[in-house]
């Protein structure tokens, strides 16, 4: 999990074209349903390794659906169902067969406001790692304190980690969540406009941060903010109206996308 | 535009008259509550500070004009209000965990919501005459168990409407994260929505054991109430509702000043169990 990766490197050299990554994720004819009404059609997408994919789209496009697909969210509510095939590790994570849970150790989410649990800072990420690995106290709070480094959040609690994760500021509450979900040592990591309601200033150490992660993690992030999207992402992909319309690298996407729709959409025409 | 501008102005004025009158009658009737309150409070402690001693709480009662205390009511209604909120807390907490988080709209869900409310607004001395008729006449005798069963029923819905409500307040974004960390239901419900509803759900049970302390009718066809010292849940209880029931209407003066007194004494009880409890829990939540 923690490879090294040829990082620091000249940046000019396009990641993409350095070495063409193994997929992590592969959507094969995607839909999906909230009851009757159809969320997703047929949507065909690629997540490479150790990248991230950005998903872009006016509101009620489906991204956030396809997002929560990945990690079978959607199976907390009856009525909602997804048919097609998502394979991760040669395993189609939409079948039932697949353990939700186990299935939820290895693909994180983080939400777009952030969900602190009411209690402590270290109890908030011991919670998660309890659940699927038994370790010792000591092992524990290494893990705990590697969690919170990664993040950039150790210095600023490191002397409060027994007190509650609820009276962080918006940001560190955030970044908390963050370190929550890698501490259960994800392959993936999702996000849902994790900077929405973030001010201009978390919203840059989360982006910084996302850098940082895609070392270790395949990294997909649904925003609304279309800078975002081309400042973080590796691949961009387009949705409109539950389908995908057009996905590539983040400079080509927003320089010369080939459907007019994209144009339109990157160009604030709608949206 | 002028006309424009002295529209506005007159909007602006009677927004600010209307404001103004609103927040009055918000004060006028916080006033109202309070003076209310505030009036029972002193009356109470005035007329029961003067039987309040040492030899009023170490004294079983006795007839009137025999120098008699409260002991014995004291100590059995600690015993059948403590008992009842441990028999009809945890039900009414699964009950409301399975409204707030299994339930939903299901048939079941909803016959339970129906009938707990039912409960809840039933006068207490019908689920006196119930127990009476489940516990007291098949036995030929009253006895505290019979009580306690009776304040319990009482608990069980006041318990259930708060346990589902606070639940209810529980955000969505909140179990969706814990079950995100791949977290199984059980453990969500009992591990996350549990704890961050926990000050309401004491609230829930606090309110509970106030309603049951002051509560006389379900006890008069139950525990009865007993002018002796007795702790067998098998026998008639004395407790200080009843007691109070029994004093306040003698002619015997000092029986009259034991009702102040035992008045006193619950609503002092119930103020502490609740003052202790938000202490305790404050406590939590820093560590």
């Amino acid at each position: 999990m923690h490879s090294i990766q040829p990082h620091g490197i000249s940046p000019a050299i396009d990641m993409q074209a350095a070495a063409s990554p193994r997929t992590m994720i592969a959507i094969e004819n995607l839909d999906f349903f909230y009851g009757q009404s159809q969320a997703l059609k047929t949507i065909n997408l690629d997540f490479p390794e150790r990248q991230v994919t950005g998903m872009i789209g006016p509101s009620g496009c489906g991204k956030s659906t396809l997002l929560r697909v990945l990690n079978r969210m959607y199976d907390l509510y009856p009525g909602q169902r997804a048919t097609g095939s998502v394979m991760l590790d040669g395993e189609n994570i939409i079948d039932p067969s697949t353990d939700a849970n186990r299935l939820r150790s290895r693909v994180g989410m983080v939400f777009q406001k952030p969900t602190p649990f009411p209690m402590s800072i270290a109890d908030n990420i011991a919670f998660g790692v309890k659940l699927h690995e038994r370790l010792s106290r000591a092992d524990m709070n290494d893990r705990i304190e590697d969690a919170l480094r990664r993040v950039a959040l150790w210095d600023e609690v490191k002397d409060r980690l027994k007190s509650s994760a609820v009276a962080l500021s918006g940001g560190q509450q955030q970044r908390l969540c963050i370190a929550r979900t890698i501490a259960t040592r994800p392959e993936v990591i999702l996000l849902d406009e994790p900077t929405s309601a973030l001010d201009p200033i978390s919203t840059a150490r989360v982006e910084e941060l996302l850098d940082e992660l895609k070392r270790d993690f395949t990294i997909a992030i649904v925003t609304h903010n279309l800078q975002q999207a081309a400042r973080c992402a590796d691949q961009v992909a387009f949705f409109f109206m539950g389908e995908l319309v057009e996905v590539g690298s983040a400079g080509a996407m927003f320089t010369t996308p080939r459907q007019k729709r994209t144009q339109d959409y990157i160009t604030g025409r709608f949206g | 535009m002028p006309t424009a501008t002295s529209v506005n102005a007159g909007l602006a004025r009677r927004r600010a008259a209307a404001n103004l009158a609103a927040t009055a009658l918000a004060y006028a009737a916080t006033a109202v509550v309070l003076v209310a309150l505030a009036s029972i409070l002193v009356t109470l402690i005035g007329y029961g500070i003067g039987g309040l001693s040492l030899h009023t709480l170490i004294t079983d009662t006795a007839p009137a004009g025999g120098h008699g205390g409260l002991l014995n009511p004291i100590v059995g209604s600690v015993i059948q209000v403590g008992l009842a909120t441990l028999l009809g807390t945890p039900i009414g907490l699964l009950a409301g965990i399975y409204l707030a988080e299994f339930g939903g709209r299901s048939p079941l869900a909803s016959t339970v919501r129906f009938v707990s409310d039912m409960l809840l607004s039933a006068p207490s001395i019908l689920v006196g005459l119930f127990v009476y008729l489940l516990l007291v006449a098949p036995f030929h005798h009253f006895s505290g168990f019979a009580g306690v069963v009776a304040l319990a029923i009482l608990v069980v819905p006041i318990v259930v409407r708060t346990t589902e409500d606070m639940l209810r307040l529980v955000p969505v974004a909140m179990r969706e994260a814990a079950a995100a960390l791949g977290a199984p239901r059980w453990r969500v419900v009992v591990q996350i929505c549990l704890r961050a509803a926990q000050k309401g759900l004491l609230t829930g049970i606090l309110l509970a054991v106030a309603r049951i302390a002051g509560e006389t009718a379900p006890l008069l066809f139950t525990s009865l109430g007993n002018l002796n010292w007795s702790l067998s849940l098998n026998r008639e209880m004395a407790s200080l509702p009843v007691t109070i029931y029994q004093y306040a209407g003698s002619p015997a003066d000092d029986w009259v000043q034991l009702a102040w007194t035992a008045a006193l004494l619950i609503t002092a009880g119930v103020l502490f169990i609740n003052i202790v409890a938000r202490i305790g829990l404050r406590g939590q939540n820093r560590s």
